[in-house]
């Protein structure tokens, strides 16, 4: 059985190549620039931008617009609410109550493109990056706060332990379903209570089986002398390259000159 | 010092009793003396709860002894400062390939060890390289494990404990989950890592012909070393084996038996070569000839019939693979048909479309003439007749009795509370479970317990075909002759005509009437066992393997010129034969 977790696009691309830890904060830097834009320069940018991006990291823009399917009914409801709202510049509609204005029908614009811009831009990060680098990249950029008390280690292995074993329950659950429907289990007719009943023969041995699997893994990695972060080393260290820091330093003067641009103008 | 050394060894753990609600110590080991020489390959037998694994665990520092001495390396176990030098270099492979599979990377799994060790970058790489060329799977390097054969996964697992530099390598029944080309994979890796390596090797397993390879054999009994010795000499011991609950390879029973006949023939005997030269040594009578009749197929009254049967799994996706292709077949009514075939061969997919659970995108499946899916309300008569029994079917468990769990089929099919009680109790009663266990809780039994009640609960549907997905996995010799009897029994008293999938092909050869091969998914053969097993190279070729006696039959002829038959697969009948031959 073939579950792809995440979204990730395996292409070899400029943009993949990069370290995860650059990705992730290019996008974090881009957020704030699509934040702090005003006026059509400063939007004009962070579109250029990010269509630049688009072109490079070779992924089909229909996988990104896939991501923005799912936000529609938000960007739908902001979009109204804030035309219905808004009541500034002049009247361009009216009817009853309704009054439609073009300072609404300007935020409202801006407010959607914004939203598109915001997840395009973050979904690119997840299409460019397995979830295991992901992880890992999480994991060194927050490094730095393991002295107030962030457990960067843990939360990686974590992470990465669910990323390896959701396949393998998702597996056994759809066995577990096929030996109780062959026990004549039925999952599909009567009311919400009966339905909620059926799960139990599902559920009772998922669990079981998920604490069995976890307790050998624990054993398996105590065997193998994992004892959390001490003394522990990676065979591949992320290492910043030079591109790394291109992509970083052009995404942080993007930022700046759309600051520059809001105050200025 | 020996490489493991104890002395008076034991450990006790404690569990929560249901029944008096309190918490009760087991002893799982009472004095246990054993020595192991560096270099060595011990192969440690026992059925399941005589203390194997817990002694396995104590040796990795995994456990601490509650009494007595344990010396690895010359380090006290029990002190916790050595444990992490312990454990650097006793390495320990498990049974389950995929809970012991960290990353989701082959190389980056391998390389979980060397980082924990602190070791630095360049070196983790130069461990990785030689640890996947030890296990022969440098092309796998950067596949997903998830992708890997049951034998390719055992092997990065021991590839993982090799990139830690280990002295000793402790297998806890490696090979329990795998098809027959995955344990000879897992074997020759590990016989060849003893041999070539120099590194100590513990096995624990339940195949006769796995400890017939090693140097040394320990018996475990009850949290006891009951037997200690040369393969050759423990195996020779067989009535004191099988009175422990263990077996003894087919070729020594084989000798075993003949000796007591003719006494200069020797009983120890551990292989087919060996076996052969014995034969040549000792002399036999070179005009002896035995014919026996190829066994004829029975043509029963068809029940379930499969017509041209295709099933694709992900259709249209980048991941679609054909699982079976174009599958005829007829099962008769009263057949006992054992179904063969390397794991991803199609056989589990072949099984599921028989009680409906699954539906092929091209072709039918009839029971009794009539199309299964003919109507959607059917689909629980199907498979209330149909009954199906999954791999390892005590993961299904989920009820809070024994009872209850074995009536959950029944209930389904919306039977009355009287019949439903009648059927609990035959069912349990005829795998053996007694009715002082009925409110006990299933998660309270042992391995072979639990499967007997999950498949009980399938008996209890009362099915006309049942069909049984490897019943006899990852369970002791014991545990297997238990099961394997029930399900003859459920053929010859009751009536049902039963398919059974194995991966023992001596199991299938001593029970079925009739063999289907599964390769690549389609049927390779299907034909009675005689037929079947006259062609072990064809096997061989698709990943399996004929019964030991069948192979040794067919060596005695060939190599000897012996005039013997090659479908013997009972050692009575064998002993009886070859006994002629040498007088």
């Amino acid at each position: 059985m073939n579950i792809t977790l995440g979204q990730y696009y395996p292409v070899d691309s400029v943009i993949h190549r990069l370290d995860a830890r650059a990705k992730i904060l290019a996008t974090i830097i881009y957020i704030i620039a699509v934040f702090c834009a005003k006026g059509i320069i400063g939007y004009g940018l962070c579109i250029g931008f990010l269509a630049l991006v688009i072109l490079l990291c070779k992924v089909p823009f229909r996988l990104m617009l896939r991501s923005l399917r799912s936000i529609i009914v938000i960007i739908i409801f902001t979009v109204a609410l804030n035309m219905l709202f808004i009541r500034t510049g002049t009247e361009v509609f009216t009817l009853g109550f309704i009054h439609i204005t073009t300072g609404g029908i300007l935020t409202a614009v801006r407010l959607c493109i914004r939203l598109i811009i915001l997840i395009t831009g973050s979904s690119i990060l997840t299409l460019v990056t397995t979830p295991i680098a992901l992880t890992e990249g999480i994991e060194r950029l927050l490094r730095p706060f393991k002295k107030i008390g962030v457990p960067s280690h843990e939360i990686a292995m974590m992470m990465s332990i669910a990323l390896r074993f959701i396949p393998t329950l998702i597996e056994e659950l759809d066995k577990i379903k096929k030996a109780q429907m062959a026990r004549g289990a039925d999952f599909d007719t009567g009311g919400l209570v009966k339905k909620a009943k059926a799960m139990i023969p599902l559920l009772v041995p998922l669990f079981v089986s998920a604490f069995r699997r976890a307790d050998e893994l624990a054993m398996a990695m105590e065997a193998r002398c994992y004892r959390g972060d001490i003394n522990r080393t990676k065979m591949r260290e992320l290492v910043y390259g030079r591109s790394d820091f291109y992509a970083l330093g052009i995404v942080t003067l993007l930022t700046v000159c759309v600051i520059l641009l809001r105050i200025l103008l | 010092m020996n490489f493991v050394e104890s002395r008076n060894l034991q450990f006790e753990y404690t569990k929560y009793d249901d029944e008096t609600d309190s918490r009760v110590s087991v002893k799982a080991l009472k004095g246990v003396d054993i020595n192991i020489r560096k270099g060595e390959f011990t192969a440690v037998l026992g059925r399941n709860g005589s203390g194997k694994s817990t002694f396995a665990k104590l040796i990795n520092g995994l456990n601490i002894p509650t009494e007595g001495l344990l010396y690895v390396r010359g380090l006290d176990a029990s002190v916790e400062k050595n444990i992490w030098d312990i454990r650097q270099n006793v390495g320990m492979v498990f049974q389950n390939p995929d809970n012991q599979i960290i990353a989701t990377i082959v190389e980056e799994d391998i390389a979980f060890g060397p980082e924990n060790l602190g070791m630095p970058p360049s070196e983790i790489v130069k461990n990785v390289d030689m640890a996947l060329k030890a296990v022969s799977m440098e092309e796998f390097r950067n596949a997903a494990p998830a992708y890997l054969s049951g034998g390719q996964k055992q092997r990065i697992a021991i590839a993982g404990i090799l990139a830690m530099k280990p002295e000793c390598i402790i297998l806890d029944e490696p090979t329990a989950m795998l098809d027959p080309q995955g344990r000879k994979e897992v074997m020759n890796t590990v016989t060849m890592l003893n041999k070539e390596e120099g590194i100590t090797i513990i096995l624990i397993t339940h195949y006769m012909e796995e400890a017939a390879l090693a140097d040394r054999i320990i018996v475990m009994n009850d949290g006891k070393v009951a037997m200690e010795g040369a393969p050759r000499e423990i195996f020779s011991r067989v009535e004191e084996m099988k009175s422990l609950h263990l077996d003894v390879p087919q070729i020594t029973e084989l000798s075993y038996v003949i000796n007591k006949s003719i006494k200069k023939f020797p009983a120890d005997i551990l292989n087919i070569e060996e076996f052969t030269d014995a034969f040549k040594y000792y002399g036999f009578n070179k005009n002896f000839s035995y014919k026996k009749e190829n066994s004829i197929a029975k043509f029963n009254k068809p029940i379930l019939e499969v017509k041209k049967l295709t099933h694709i799994y992900g259709k249209e996706t980048a991941f679609e693979k054909v699982a079976v292709k174009d599958i005829d077949l007829t099962v008769g009514e009263g057949d006992f048909i054992g179904l063969i075939g390397h794991t991803g061969s199609g056989k589990s997919t072949l099984i599921q479309h028989f009680n409906a659970l699954v539906k092929g995108d091209e072709g039918n499946v009839l029971f009794k003439g009539k199309d299964i899916f003919e109507d959607k309300a059917g689909l629980k008569f199907i498979r209330q007749k149909i009954g199906l029994v999954f791999q390892y079917p005590e993961y299904q468990i989920f009820e809070t009795t024994i009872y209850d769990e074995v009536a959950y089929g029944p209930k389904n099919c919306g039977l009355s509370a009287e019949e439903i009680d009648v059927r609990v109790r035959e069912a349990l009663a005829f795998v053996g479970i007694a009715e002082d266990m009925y409110k006990k809780s299933p998660f309270d039994l042992s391995g072979g317990q639990k499967r007997r009640v999950a498949i009980a609960g399938i008996l209890a549907m009362k099915p006309e075909i049942l069909v049984l997905d490897e019943p006899m996995a990852g369970l002791d010799p014991y545990g297997r002759d238990e099961i394997l009897s029930n399900i003859k029994r459920m053929h010859d008293d009751l009536g049902i005509t039963v398919i059974l999938v194995s991966h023992s092909m001596e199991d299938i050869a001593a029970i079925a009437d009739k063999i289907l091969v599964m390769n690549k998914g389609s049927i390779a053969m299907y034909d009675t066992v005689d037929n079947v097993f006259k062609e072990p190279d064809r096997l061989t070729a698709m990943g399996l393997n004929a019964p030991q006696l069948t192979l040794l039959f067919k060596r005695l002829r060939d190599e000897l010129g012996l005039d013997v038959p090659v479908n013997v697969y009972d050692i009575k009948e064998a002993a009886e034969i070859l006994i002629s031959a040498l007088k």
